[in-house]
């Protein structure tokens, strides 16, 4: 997907691979052996998970699989791409299981990692049953990451059994009209388990920079008085970044407004001690650039752009798969969010909603 | 106490992610010199990279040299484009947001109230202009024998204490911090006639690294190393320092300093100390740094005696390094030709404390052997009882812990395994793991971190007054000694692992060094 290359990530080569159809989970694992057992480049293995990927067709499955392989240089993993294949396994005769296993060796700084993935095509009845083929290759004591690159798990599934943390893309699942209320839906999942939504993480430069706006003291002030707050972006990025405004600032609904558009941009106005200050995040174009502006009234006014470091789909990845725990930030965010996207049902307005608007 | 004027926190700052500075203006003394270019303004670039600096943050650079603001600029920009191998558009845009006002100069002598006056009008202009709102951050990237000067100088000038609340002003002060016990407490009483304590950042960029911080990270996150790290379980510890490197360019300084105090006084206390210390109750800046005082203070003093039986100094001859054949130590450029700088200390440290008592810690440090390795390895015990015949563990040696800290950082464990096969034979084998290959995540460059760590006012990475006066405790006795006493310097000829005198320092306690 990406021809630039991922930056440094020292020199990555394929020492053996593997592919059959119709075959048992016994016959994957086998060959995994085989293929570490005759190269003393994989006699030491680090990794830190096991990282599933779950797609449905072999185009999304190619995607993610490049992603991986940029990944592989910075998280060593085993990696599980399981796609899932619409064809009946009654309407062909055929086994329930393609399979295809590499592993990888990188090198940098004069130390070796090897890593491994393996893609399960899967039809039939096993797509229901998901956990069942993940559970062998699973890596012991290790946290397992399922990735969605555009979709959500329902309710009951029980991949989520088998999951440490799931990482999403509230954006992308829109995007690819996945189905109503995406944030809704990823609340109820945070009930379960950690999620990681790239879309939070795809916005660390907007949070950090807008953060960063009132270090030092001086601007602090302002953070108490605020009176609108516009935020502009797609879906899934402008309510996050609204909601973690909302919640972080204890600010009410009525006063941050949601705006489409096709580049992220806060714009904060509030008054300190008499004085107006506006403060402004955004990315203005397409170009890889991101602005900040402090403007107040008889004071400096200042400007600052960035270069904004292309956004790697695997860097985001990367990312999310730094910190295991629940993220609070991201959670309070949702929980905003939810507030400013409005009753989803009839019955669900309350009072505090009814400001909320999406202009 | 440490973040000086913050009154309430951020609400929007994530625990997680860096923090981004302050507005503040970065005043560096020794603009011009090697250091700055070298690894001050390549750290600039890569947290302004990282988008970790504020619009309007600043950099004032005082020297000597005539210059103008942009001639400043642009000999920085040439410098610290031989550094690195970013993106060049994005480095672009780094420059063209100083180019703007945020890059200004100063020159003049340090030992002149004019400069300072130039310097005052210039900060002040910047506040204006720029939104510093009075925070600054002095960096003292100058000789040593300047830092009182400089020092006294902002105290004069009235730049030493924060002009509006909510603004900071910290200095950070380069090693070496004295030249001994004495002159470390006479600079610190200069520095404490100008500045709070909390207000003064020593840095030691060792502390920066990653693994030393991961020395942290093992000791303290790891239920299973705490119960066997003590005397109970481990027979002696070996700390090792080393380079592959000459003295180089820096004959002349190094003739003044040696190895005693160009690293053990710092580099090797430090890590001594993350070694000695006792689980934190709080991981933060006092929390950390009370437990490393207290470390130090139980280790043993040196008696004259003591240093001629337990220290070892020595100096490199011709030899042959990395296959390249090198000069002897007095051959090296700016260096006496009858020097008696040592460029290789070995020494034996006890420590009293209920942890460590017996427990003797053998350090060392030189210039010209091998390779450059710093580690600490902890040897075990033997087992009781070797319920095997001899010559069934002919290969078998004590386990052994080491932590590696650079170049390949990670960590080792040695331990005894049976080689297949009929025959029942035991062999030492060992286990490595690579922190580098587990998370390979980018890691920030040791000074960038700590620039970073000074502008957001977390001084845990930064050495205490305390600290330096201990450090200078231990390393006092052997200087003075040597000094006074006639103590002969060993001689190793380069690429070996030093002197002869050094081995019989643990043979004599029946051990011996290990190789690295």
């Amino acid at each position: 997907m990406s021809s630039e290359p991922f930056p440094d990530v020292g020199r990555a080569w394929t020492i053996g691979s593997w592919e059959a159809d119709e075959v048992t989970v016994a016959q994957v694992e086998d060959a995994l052996l085989d293929l570490r057992r005759h190269e003393q480049w994989a006699a030491v293995r680090t990794s830190v998970l096991t990282l599933v990927a779950v797609v449905d067709d072999k185009r999304s499955a190619d995607i993610a699989l490049d992603v991986v392989h940029e990944l592989g240089a910075r998280h060593p993993s085993r990696t599980i791409v399981l796609v899932l294949d619409d064809e009946d396994e009654g309407a062909s005769g055929r086994g329930n299981l393609d399979a295809a296993a590499t592993v990888h060796v990188l090198e940098r700084n004069g130390t070796a990692v090897s890593f491994e993935e393996v893609i399960l095509r899967v039809r039939g009845k096993a797509r229901h049953h998901l956990y069942s083929l993940i559970e062998p290759f699973t890596l012991p004591d290790l946290p397992v990451v399922v990735w969605l690159p555009s979709s959500l798990p329902s309710r009951g599934d029980p991949l989520l059994a088998a999951a440490n943390r799931i990482v999403v893309d509230s954006r992308a699942v829109a995007e690819s009209g996945g189905g109503g209320d995406p944030l809704g839906r990823i609340s109820t999942l945070t009930r379960r388990l950690p999620v990681t939504d790239l879309s939070w993480t795809r916005l660390v430069a907007w949070r950090s920079l807008f953060a960063g706006l009132f270090e030092g003291g001086l601007n602090r002030p302002f953070l108490s008085g605020v009176r609108e707050v516009v935020v502009a972006g797609n879906y899934g990025p402008r309510h996050l970044l609204g909601g973690w405004l909302l919640a972080r600032l204890g600010l009410s609904p009525a006063i941050v407004h949601l705006e489409s558009a096709p580049h992220a941009s806060i714009r904060l106005t509030a008054s300190a001690e008499g004085r107006m200050g506006r403060f402004v995040v955004e990315r203005p174009s397409d170009e890889r650039v991101i602005e900040s502006r402090i403007d107040i009234d008889g004071g400096p006014s200042l400007h600052q752009s960035l270069p904004l470091q292309r956004q790697w789909p695997a860097m985001s990845l990367a990312r999310a798969l730094t910190d295991m725990g629940h993220d609070e930030q991201y959670q309070q965010a949702l929980s905003g969010a939810l507030l400013l996207r409005g009753p989803r049902t009839p019955r669900a307005p309350s009072s505090t909603l009814a400001g909320a608007t999406e202009r | 106490m440490a973040n000086v004027g913050m009154t309430v926190e951020n609400p929007l700052v994530e625990p997680t992610l860096d923090r981004v500075a302050p507005p503040a203006v970065l005043v560096v003394f020794g603009a011009s010199g090697d250091l700055t270019s070298r690894k001050l303004m390549p750290a600039i670039e890569r947290l302004a990279l990282r988008r970790l600096l504020p619009s309007g943050f600043s950099v004032v650079g005082v020297a000597r040299t005539e210059m103008t603001d942009e001639e400043f600029l642009d000999h920085t920009r040439k410098m610290v484009d031989e550094e690195h191998t970013d993106d060049d558009d994005d480095v672009q845009h780094v420059w063209d947001a100083f180019a703007g006002g945020g890059f200004r100069y100063v020159a003049g002598d340090y030992g002149s109230p004019e400069t300072f006056v130039k310097l005052r009008e210039v900060l002040e202009d910047l506040d204006r202009t720029r939104g510093t709102a009075g925070s600054r951050l002095y960096y003292l990237a100058t000789p040593p024998t300047t830092f009182e000067t400089i020092v006294r100088a902002l105290g004069h000038a009235g730049l030493s204490r924060p002009v509006s609340e909510g603004a900071f002003v910290r200095i950070v002060i380069e090693k070496p911090y004295g030249h001994d016990q004495r002159t470390a407490s006479e600079l610190d009483a200069v520095v404490h006639s100008v500045f709070e304590e909390p207000q003064v950042y020593r840095i030691d960029h060792y502390l920066g690294k990653e693994t030393v911080q991961n020395v942290l990270a093992l000791r303290f996150a790891n239920a299973i190393f705490e119960p066997i790290w003590n005397r109970r379980y481990v027979d002696h510890v070996q700390i090792t320092v080393t380079e592959s490197l000459g003295v180089g360019h820096r004959g002349g300084f190094y003739e003044q300093a040696g190895a005693l105090r160009d690293i053990v006084q710092n580099h090797v206390m430090q890590v001594l100390a993350l070694t000695l210390m006792e689980p934190p109750a709080t991981f933060d800046a006092d929390g950390i740094r009370d437990e490393k005082v207290k470390a130090l203070r139980a280790v043993d003093m040196y008696t004259e005696d003591d240093v001629m039986k337990d220290v070892v100094r020595a100096q490199y001859q011709r030899g042959w390094v990395e296959g390249e054949e090198v000069p002897g130590y007095r051959d090296e450029e700016g260096v006496d030709p009858h020097s008696e700088t040592e460029t290789y200390v070995a020494m034996r440290l006890l420590v009293d404390n209920w942890r460590w008592a017996g427990v003797p810690f053998y350090v060392r440090t030189g210039k010209r052997l091998p390779k450059r390795v710093t580690e600490v390895a902890m040897q075990f015990k033997d087992v009781p009882h070797l319920p095997f015949a001899v010559s069934q563990a002919e290969g078998l040696d004590p386990d052994l812990l080491v932590l590696r800290i650079q170049p390949d950082e990670g960590i080792t464990l040695r331990f005894g395994a049976k080689v297949p096969g009929q025959a029942f034979r035991v062999r030492s084998v060992s286990m490595d793991f690579f922190y580098g290959a587990a998370f390979l995540e980018e890691t920030p460059e040791a000074y960038e971190r700590l620039l970073l760590d000074a502008l957001v006012g977390d001084p845990t990475l930064f050495i205490r007054t305390d600290e330096v006066q201990q450090a200078w405790r231990i390393v006092d006795p052997v200087l003075r000694t040597w000094d006074e006493d006639d103590v002969p310097l060993a001689r190793y000829e380069a690429g070996s692992w030093g002197p002869h005198e050094a081995n019989l320092l643990l043979e004599r306690d029946g051990r011996h060094w290990r190789r690295p």
